[in-house]
């Protein structure tokens, strides 16, 4: 098996998944209990949330725990627009589904949204951002790094053109950015993101949450490590997201220089085809690296039955065949739907890409001599 | 006449097209328009059999006959261009 697809999941790290197993036979109590064991519970989380900060390099930020990137993209869009005042909102045509979706929901409700322009770097046009952002702007909300092309957006300079905006307010959907680039949110008003997304386990994630930022909470209920979002807090989890984000951020750079040069090597390949036309940017990460080709999902059907693993686009897509993100820079139906999405990994060796260019090119070479293939 | 609305409220081109179907039904408000959600109301989407790229909007006349239809994120020329065209 190949497996290429990492920005939709990864496996949790064995290190993470020791760190749960431990933490669920240590710590019985309810970090809410009064007693020796709530106390010691609440103390681990405690000192896991100091460390997360740390890592993240964040200071005066509160740390809300979900399920997910999608419950905190939720409560970041919703709670925030509900708290505060201003009917509109800004945003891309790069976003997440769950970024997406509580806008739809909140413009049923009277709220207009408005598209910041990006260019064909895929970065945001800021001098646009200047021309429609109102004095009823209450959010601006964008994705850090998209995941479908991996774009990394300038954050300090939109933060620039935001500053002139107090009562404006900005989130960044983080969820692609943690773990696969280093942190610069300082400033940020909500960040999102999610553990599954660099080695960590499926089912909790962190909305950060500027202290003097306001939000009425998704989930009502009992204390919890925070009032923002009710319910028990899950101190398994919580540690094993800890540790998560201590093993990404730990040799990051040797990391990063590594797939770098899987990066290279890989484009290198794609670009001796003369139909292949890649649609990652200068401004995308390493670690995604979104072409597109004719015949595009048979190709990656068949490379599916040869037991390699990528994605036609983002995993949280269905029904809209087409790559958002491909279609908002490029502006090309046929290359957004012939788009193909490989995600590396630190823990992509050498060998299954050399392994990965033979199957890749015996596959590419079948559909494209005869079309009709039945996959 | 009436239109019909097929959107999903995860779907980015739907959300898109929001502000540019204010702008439309401004300049008409007289539009008979039914909305759809791709997600709930499965029933409409198998009879209208709509696809898996959205949003969809479907022209019918006086007996509900189809006339036409737009599939996808439409500039706003396009979707009066649409209904100019009966």
């Amino acid at each position: 098996m190949i497996y290429l697809d990492y920005s939709a999941t990864t496996f949790p790290n064995s290190k993470v998944l020791k760190t749960f197993n431990k933490a669920c036979k240590k710590y019985h109590g309810n970090p809410n209990s009064s007693h020796y064991l709530g106390v010691k519970a609440k103390k681990e989380i405690s000192d896991a949330t100091l460390n997360i900060a740390n890592i993240l390099g964040i200071k005066d930020y509160e740390i809300i725990y979900t399920s997910g990137a999608s419950e905190a993209n939720n409560l970041a869009i919703k709670g925030l627009c509900k708290a505060n005042k201003g009917k509109h909102i800004i945003t891309t045509k790069m976003e997440h589904s769950s970024v997406v979706a509580p806008i739809n929901r909140l413009c049923s409700d009277g709220y207009e949204v408005s598209f910041v322009n990006l260019k064909s770097s895929g970065l945001i046009d800021v001098d646009h951002l200047k021309s429609i952002i109102r004095d009823d702007t209450v959010l601006v909300s964008i994705v850090g790094v998209d995941s479908e092309l991996g774009i990394k957006q300038n954050i300090k300079a939109i933060l620039e053109v935001l500053k002139e905006y107090p009562n404006c307010y900005f989130h960044v959907d983080a969820t692609q950015m943690v773990g696969k680039t280093t942190l610069e949110l300082d400033g940020v008003d909500l960040v999102s993101f999610s553990a599954h997304k660099f080695f960590g386990i499926k089912g909790i994630g962190c909305l950060l949450k500027k202290k003097n930022v306001k939000l009425i909470p998704l989930i009502d209920g009992g204390a919890s490590t925070t009032k923002y979002r009710s319910g028990t807090p899950t101190l398994e989890l919580i540690l094993s997201l800890e540790k998560a984000l201590s093993l990404a951020y730990k040799d990051f750079y040797v990391k990063e220089k590594y797939i770098n040069k899987l990066n290279n090597d890989l484009k290198k390949f794609l670009a001796s085809y003369s139909n292949i036309k890649i649609n990652s940017t200068k401004n995308s990460v390493s670690q995604i690296i979104n072409f597109s080709c004719d015949n595009a999902d048979k190709f990656v059907q068949l490379l599916n039955k040869n037991k390699v693993y990528l994605s036609t686009k983002s995993a949280c897509s269905s029904a809209d065949s087409l790559s958002k993100s491909v279609s908002a820079i490029y502006n090309d139906e046929y290359r957004a739907k012939n788009s193909v999405r490989i995600s590396l990994s630190y823990v992509t060796s050498k060998r299954e890409i050399k392994k990965f260019m033979k199957i890749f090119d015996e596959c590419y070479r079948r559909v494209n001599k005869d079309e009709n293939i039945k996959v | 006449m009436k239109i019909l609305k097929f959107n999903a409220v995860w779907c980015p081109g739907c959300l898109v097209q929001r502000p540019i179907w204010n702008e439309v039904l401004k300049k008409q408000p007289e539009l008979d328009i039914i909305e759809y959600d791709y997600d709930l109301n499965e029933e409409e989407v198998i009879k209208y059999d709509v696809g898996d790229k959205l949003p969809v909007i479907i022209m019918l006349d006086d007996q509900n006959n189809e006339i036409k239809r737009l599939v996808g994120e439409k500039k706003k020329e396009e979707i009066l261009d649409f209904l100019k065209e009966r």
